[in-house]
């Protein structure tokens, strides 16, 4: 069986092309849990790589866990259309229509659980403390959204970063705002990124000393070393 | 060779011949020829029938087992143990065959030339009737109970065939009939003790002293003829009356006795040289046996693992009975019959006389109620006779044992006419069994008293029968349950076999089975995740049901499933259910789940739970490569790189 088609997401694919789901994906039984452990343990791994790379190719960032038909997915818009929706239905992701399979909500937890172990995943902390605690993701852990780290906190650091580098900007100061929807990040790969998760990447450069984040709630700004 | 090679059977058990039982199973023994031992056969099981002794090697069963027929077995000894040395058991072979009227030893070689004239001209000497007949029935005696005169019992009269209507001949001397078991009792202690007795006449040199270990039937005979070994002059002491007769004589002059000698097999007496050169001084002075030079290839089997005592009492009681006798003895009852004319000569007496003229006379129903009433009776007359006395029962064994037989099978006809099918299956299993015939039991077994404890070797045993029972082709219980049988129907099947009797009980069942794996046997026990125990050939492992499982499946990729599927049928197949691996392979539905399950658990399957029902399908989810989780992006650097090294940039 060919490898899955991870490789070919980063390129700029337009929203509107259909993600090339995998040959296992029209499989009957991958939906179904495996109770052989070795079988098991290779079913969540397919179940991530596909997870991860639908995430990938749509640019998903929350992934909508619900088994109700429109699970409303919080996705990065293209780099090119910066008009596009912030939604996303990805139902499709866990029920495959054609085949009348869907993988059971206990065992989309499963997979995200896999993710989670992986650094891959984090479940986002109930709905209303969002943003405030960064790091309290495996607390709760029972919500109907997880992050889906196609990159993860350290990845998207290493891009800003080099985008400081780049640029030049080392020792002056942005705001968050500006990162994410400033004209200067434009073309950029974080441009359009979820502050929640941009202030994540950037705690990673705090603590390596790299970058100091200040400010309030909705005005934090951010100093490069 | 005293001992014979023998064939085995999948179970590594003698193969038995018809009408032979077992009687009596002992481990741990090892076999001596003459004074010494055997070097190949030293561990092995020894099995007690009613025709032979087998002795079954446990190192190498098939190359080294051997059995001795019990025909040619002259008599037998026992030796209790002594310290070191383990309780024995000697078996004399018969002498080698030669007509029982020849010259008596070599010592009178001269007289060879007339032996026939001797004879004839004794047959006509003694003054009284029928005083030396040639074949061995005729040497018997019977005492009268009136006047204690020593009859001989007449020339055809055969225990085996003899009933309440043989006629029998007066007394000698004082002219009162005796009583059919009187003289059936009189034949067979006779059958029992002329074998062991006649060697002791057998030199006119005196030189044999009596073994010490003779049993009380014969013990008068030897207290007489034991002086014989003081008298230093040819004359040869009449082992009944003592009378002292002159060598060349066949019977007795003074009360008519047969006075027949055997041959010593005097050109097999080098072959005990080519041994060794000296006997082992142990075996020589403690064993009571004749020297070994007399008997140079009897058999002496050791029992160290205990048992020679019951061992010794069967094999007394077999060679008492002499079944092998019975082998195509010809069936007594003439009214039971019918369609039997009376050929039976003197044996087939009033009875057949008072039933024959009658029966052309009646016909129609008359003549079936008139039959039936003679069989009746007849029946009554046997089993009134067979009872009468227990060596007489003996005697007529085979006829009460096809009586009980005929009895059953019509209180089964009465009884089962419901079922028709499973009647004659019932009759099938057991005619089966009784042609199978040996079935160990308990009490045939001998309890080992070495380190497997006393029950051990009953399981092993009950293990090879039940190894037997199911690789039995003409059963085939194996073959017709898909070469897969639960433990629970084996055991229903196997107690139902047995007729009723000596049932197995679960807990010796699931032991012996449990012990297929040691002894070798060609059936295994295989115990399922869920802890289902099923019985199966040793050829069908995991692997070969996986390697089936998976050619079908695989088939299923070539054959377009009925109905039109929204999967890649041709990439993956399809799905199949317990339900129709059953009736592929012509398991049972829980065997099927089961076998399912194991190949999940190999993780050649994988399963998907549907509304349809669970289905397995080939395992695509678990293909290898997805071994180890990685991360895309490096994957892809990886690739870059590599790139890179091949074309020489790095």
């Amino acid at each position: 069986m060919s490898t899955p088609p991870l490789s070919t997401t980063p390129t700029p694919a337009s929203s509107s092309s259909p993600f090339p789901f995998p040959p296992e994906y029209s499989f009957p039984p991958f939906f179904t849990r495996q109770t052989n452990l070795t079988t098991h343990h290779a079913q969540l791994t397919k179940w991530s790589a596909l997870v991860l790379a639908y995430a990938r190719h749509h640019r998903i960032l929350k992934l909508s866990l619900s088994p109700n038909s429109p699970a409303t997915s919080t996705r990065m818009p293209p780099k090119d259309d910066d008009q596009a929706k912030q939604e996303i239905d990805t139902s499709e992701l866990f029920h495959n229509a054609r085949l009348n399979r869907q993988l059971a909500a206990r065992d989309v937890r499963a997979v995200i659980d896999f993710l989670r172990k992986d650094g891959r995943a984090e479940y986002v902390a109930g709905t209303s403390s969002a943003g405030t605690d960064g790091e309290g993701s495996g607390s709760g852990g029972e919500g109907d959204m997880a992050w889906v780290y196609w990159r993860t906190p350290e990845e998207w650091a290493a891009l800003v970063e080099g985008w400081v580098d780049a640029t030049g900007q080392k020792g002056s100061v942005l705001t968050v705002y500006e990162l994410v929807e400033g004209e200067g990040t434009k073309g950029a790969e974080f441009h359009g990124l979820d502050q929640e998760l941009l202030l994540k990447a950037l705690g990673v450069l705090v603590k390596r000393g790299k970058a100091q984040v200040f400010g309030q709630e909705d005005s934090q700004g951010v100093k490069f070393f | 060779m005293f001992q014979k090679h023998i064939d085995l059977t999948t179970a590594l058990r003698p193969s038995y011949l018809p009408d032979e039982d077992l009687l009596f199973v002992q481990d741990n023994v090892g076999l001596y020829e003459g004074k010494y031992k055997l070097p190949n056969q030293q561990n092995g099981q020894i099995y007690l029938t009613s025709h032979r002794i087998c002795y079954v090697d446990k190192a190498e069963p098939r190359k080294h087992s051997a059995a001795l027929d019990l025909k040619d077995v002259d008599r037998f000894e026992f030796y209790g143990g002594f310290l070191k040395s383990s309780a024995k058991i000697t078996l004399i072979p018969k002498p080698a065959k030669r007509p029982l009227l020849q010259p008596r030893s070599p010592g009178l070689g001269g007289l060879s030339p007339q032996s026939s004239s001797t004879s004839s001209q004794h047959q006509d000497g003694p003054p009284r009737a029928s005083p030396v007949e040639p074949p061995p029935a005729s040497t018997a005696t019977w005492v009268c109970t009136i006047c204690t005169f020593s009859n001989p019992v007449p020339s055809n009269f055969d225990p085996t065939t003899a009933n309440a209507h043989t006629p029998l001949p007066p007394c000698l001397a004082c002219g009162i009939k005796p009583t059919l078991t009187h003289v059936l009792k009189a034949t067979i202690s006779n059958a029992a003790s002329r074998q062991p007795s006649t060697p002791t006449l057998q030199t006119p040199l005196p030189v044999r002293p009596k073994p010490a270990t003779e049993f009380s039937s014969r013990l008068d005979r030897a207290r007489n003829s034991s002086p014989r070994g003081t008298d230093p002059d040819a004359s040869f002491q009449c082992p009944r009356c003592t009378f002292l007769n002159h060598p060349s004589l066949l019977s007795c002059e003074m009360c008519g006795g047969p006075l027949i000698s055997h041959d010593l097999p005097a050109e097999l007496t080098p072959q005990a040289r080519t041994h060794t050169e000296s006997p082992g001084p142990v075996l020589n002075s403690m064993i009571a046996a004749p020297p070994g030079a007399d008997n140079p290839e009897s058999a002496k089997i050791s029992f160290r693992g205990g048992g020679e005592k019951i061992f010794y009492e069967r094999l007394k009681g077999s060679m008492t009975q002499r079944k092998w006798l019975l082998q195509g003895a010809p069936p007594i009852p003439k009214a039971s019959r019918p369609g039997e004319s009376p050929l039976n000569g003197p044996s087939s007496g009033p009875a057949a006389g008072s039933s024959t003229p009658a029966r052309p006379k009646l016909g129609g129903i008359a003549g079936l109620e008139h039959h039936s009433q003679a069989v009746r009776k007849n029946n009554e007359l046997v089993i009134g006779t067979a009872f009468e006395d227990l060596e007489a029962l003996m005697a007529s064994a085979k006829e009460i044992v096809a009586l009980a037989d005929t009895f059953a099978r019509q209180v089964k006809g009465a009884g089962g006419s419901s079922s028709t099918s499973s009647a004659s299956e019932n009759a099938l299993l057991a005619d089966s069994v009784s042609q199978l015939g040996l079935i160990a039991t308990k009490d045939i077994v001998g309890s080992s008293s070495g380190s497997g404890g006393a029950d051990s070797l009953y399981l092993s045993e009950l293990a090879r029968t039940l190894a037997e029972f199911l690789t039995d082709d003409r059963r085939g219980v194996l073959r017709r349950a898909g070469g897969i049988m639960s433990l629970v129907d084996l055991w229903a099947a196997f107690n139902r076999a047995r007729g009723g009797v000596e049932l197995v009980s679960p807990a010796d069942f699931e032991k012996a089975v449990a012990l297929w794996g040691k002894l070798g046997l060609p059936v295994r026990l295989r115990t399922f995740k869920s802890g289902v125990k099923v019985v199966q050939g040793c050829d069908r492992t995991d692997e070969t049901t996986i390697k089936a499982l998976l050619a079908w499946l695989r088939d299923l990729h070539e054959f377009p499933p009925e109905r039109e599927v929204a999967w890649d049928w041709r990439r993956f197949g399809r799905g199949v259910t317990a339900r129709d691996v059953a009736e592929r392979f012509g398991w049972s539905i829980g065997v099927a789940e089961e076998e399912l399950e194991m190949a999940e658990e190999r993780g050649v399957l994988c399963r998907e739970e549907g509304i349809e029902g669970l289905k397995f399908w080939e395992n695509f989810i678990d293909t290898g490569e997805g071994k180890g989780y990685k991360d895309p992006e490096r994957v892809k650097q990886e690739r870059v790189l590599k790139v890179l090294k091949e074309s020489g940039f790095i």
